[in-house]
């Protein structure tokens, strides 16, 4: 089997779960990432720092009233080196076992998963960031991102090892689908095709244009739509001098989307019905 | 035509949208306070709303909805399978092969082993790994003792002088006076954090084909040869010696063990056998997480022994017993312990 297309270039990874269904993650990316380590090394050392000020302010106060205070600095120093360790190699594993991600991958609306997409356990925690130091070489964690570079899914070494994967789990919003305002005039019903059948990248082609014609200008929304209204008026025999371009796009796709449809909207099938004025935009959002 | 008797987008979801809802609500209580914050009731909903919302994705991607529609379900479907599907789906999937695999050699099923047993077993199943640890640790460690015992100022060519000297007073003044409290927290605040620190690194940088691993086993025994061959040089010989009877099994026995992981996953990616070398070294990781965080138990033992106990004014002979006993007990445990998982056919089993 001599496939010449080759995969796409994505940094999606597909998840087949129990029931036979596929859905999709989006694995982060070293900038994420970066940043997200970033925030977790504040948070460590900002903690640590104030802990540190706060004990030698309470020494410094105690000497002054003459206590000898060289003991409380030594055993201080012993536990500021166990903090450090712990900062060094248990914060991570303790932190993702118990959330499955650290608080800064959290704030960067990150997610360690395995790499079949379960939640991680304590072993794929200990793995990945114990090797945090084979990462780090030779200085700030070059070898770690040149790995990810090469790694389809973005694992460092750690996560090779582990066999986990840090995807994003952010923001996503339901728009409401997209509708033909004003609602089609009986003249333009028409002129339309009974039968628009459009192939799924044509489909999503005219979808993301239309979804997206209010960020255009006016004037580049034009020649975009003039651009593509010649390939669809042969196809469907429509009269290619149309005069507004960017409507007939809308036309199409609405009756391409809701042709056949339990309760669609007039315009997708008889010429003469009169259509309700559209309900406010409801949106809704997932984290 | 297919499409013929699908809703439009916009009846699809709010027929449906309740249930989103519903669920929604219900996976963000479970991601922010834990799936035990669930009420009883809805921990029984979660699985039928799942399942319908995996069906809604389904139908959303047949019908063609359009992509905001399709990535939210998307999403909704991602979140709640990270609730629902456990960690532990894995680890009981591996039992019951097996469970299968015994049965079908006629061995009696093993339950999976207690960490407590599960260390000493998967040490054992790696005694290959671990016997060139050893040597790759203790080979160069008397190399460093003769010879500095030999000719003391070699030592100075591998441990810094300005590190040795005061080494040195410290152990010719002896430990019969003990130590402060405060200077016992202060030594075991700084093995914690570079003994354990070693030790992990050692494992580390074993994955790249060992040579980390074998590289940081041979440098810290050298070294450490070193110091305890110039001290001996010094007439402190008997100080030393009976500092580190007492931890000297935990702690360069937790070195030895976690270059041996090291070693293990890094062989596991040079010879990775009949598997590609990605499962190859993902096969040997469950075994080698569990050696590195044993070995990392043994070295918080062997910081609170080194801190608290060798320093202490304890007489000579107490010591020197209770060290043996130590080092009888950590090999009797490391060799022991949970025989009965071990497996001869392990490659087979595996």
């Amino acid at each position: 089997m001599s496939s010449v297309r080759r995969a796409p270039l994505e940094t999606d990874v597909a998840i087949e779960t129990p029931e036979h269904i596929v859905f999709r993650y989006r694995v982060a990316g070293p900038a994420r990432r970066t940043l997200a380590y970033m925030v977790d090394l504040v948070i460590c050392y900002g903690v640590l720092t104030v802990a540190v000020v706060l004990v030698v302010l309470a020494a410094g106060s105690a000497s002054s009233l003459g206590n000898d205070v060289s003991g409380l600095a030594k055993a201080g120093t012993g536990v500021l080196l166990v903090a450090l360790f712990f900062i060094q190699w248990i914060y991570f594993v303790w932190v993702e076992t118990l959330w499955g991600r650290s608080p800064g991958k959290a704030a960067l609306g990150l997610r360690v998963l395995t790499s079949e997409g379960r939640p991680i356990g304590f072993s794929h925690a200990a793995l990945r960031n114990l090797l945090r130091a084979a990462d780090a070489l030779p200085v700030g964690n070059l070898l770690g991102v040149a790995v990810m570079a090469g790694s389809s899914k973005f694992q460092r070494i750690g996560d090779l090892v582990a066999g986990t994967m840090v995807v994003v789990t952010d923001d996503r919003t339901m728009a409401e689908p997209i509708r033909l305002w004003p609602p089609a005039s009986p003249k333009e019903l028409g002129r339309l095709p009974n039968h628009v059948a459009l192939d799924p990248e044509e489909r999503m082609a005219l979808e993301l244009f239309l979804r997206r014609r209010g960020r255009l200008g006016v004037a580049r929304e034009e020649e975009l739509a003039k651009m593509l209204v010649p390939m669809f008026a042969e196809r469907f025999d429509l009269s290619p001098s149309h005069d507004d371009p960017v409507r007939l796009l809308a036309l199409l796709y609405d009756r391409a989307q809701n042709a056949g449809r339990d309760e669609a909207p007039p315009s997708s099938r008889a010429p003469d019905r009169t259509e309700s004025p559209s309900s406010p935009t409801k949106e809704r959002t997932w984290r | 035509m297919a499409l013929a008797s699908a809703p439009t987008e916009r009846a699809f979801s709010s027929r449906r949208e309740r249930d989103w809802d519903e669920l929604d609500a219900l996976v963000r209580v479970a991601h922010d306070r834990g799936v035990k914050a669930l009420e009883p009731g809805a921990v029984r909903r979660l699985p039928p709303l799942y399942r319908d919302v995996c069906g809604d994705l389904s139908r959303a991607q047949a019908a063609r909805y359009s992509a905001p529609l399709v990535d939210y379900l998307q999403a909704l479907t991602a979140q709640a399978h990270t609730v629902l599907y456990g960690a532990g789906g894995r680890a009981k999937a591996d039992d019951s092969d097996r469970a299968l695999q015994s049965q079908a050699l006629g061995v009696r099923a093993m339950k999976k082993p207690s960490w407590a047993v599960a260390f000493p077993v998967a040490v054992r199943r790696h005694k290959k790994a671990m016997a060139l640890a050893t040597l790759l640790f203790f080979v160069p460690f008397f190399l460093g003792l003769f010879m500095t015992l030999d000719k003391p100022e070699m030592a100075f060519r591998i441990v810094p002088e300005t590190m040795l000297r005061p080494l040195t007073e410290a152990y010719q003044r002896g430990f019969a006076d003990g130590r402060g409290s405060a200077d016992d927290t202060l030594m075991a605040g700084f093995y914690v954090n570079n003994n354990v620190g070693i030790a992990l690194r050692c494992f580390a940088l074993g994955i790249f084909g060992g040579l980390g691993s074998a590289f940081t086993l041979v440098q810290n025994g050298l070294f450490t040869g070193a110091v305890v061959g110039y001290v001996g040089s010094q007439g402190a010989g008997l100080n030393i010696f009976t500092f580190i009877v007492g931890h000297s099994t935990f702690e360069l026995g937790a070195i030895v063990i976690a270059g041996g992981a090291g070693l293990a996953m890094g062989w596991s990616v040079v010879a990775p056998g009949a598997r590609t070398r990605l499962a190859s070294l993902q096969h040997v990781a469950k075994d080698v997480v569990v050696i590195v965080c044993g070995a990392a138990v043994m070295l918080f033992i062997a910081a609170l022994v080194e801190g608290f106990w060798s320093s202490s004014s304890v007489p000579i002979p107490v010591k020197l017993v209770v060290g043996t006993a130590n080092f009888v007990l950590v090999l009797a445990y490391l060799g022991l312990a949970g025989r009965e998982h071990d497996r001869p056919r392990t490659e087979l089993l595996r």
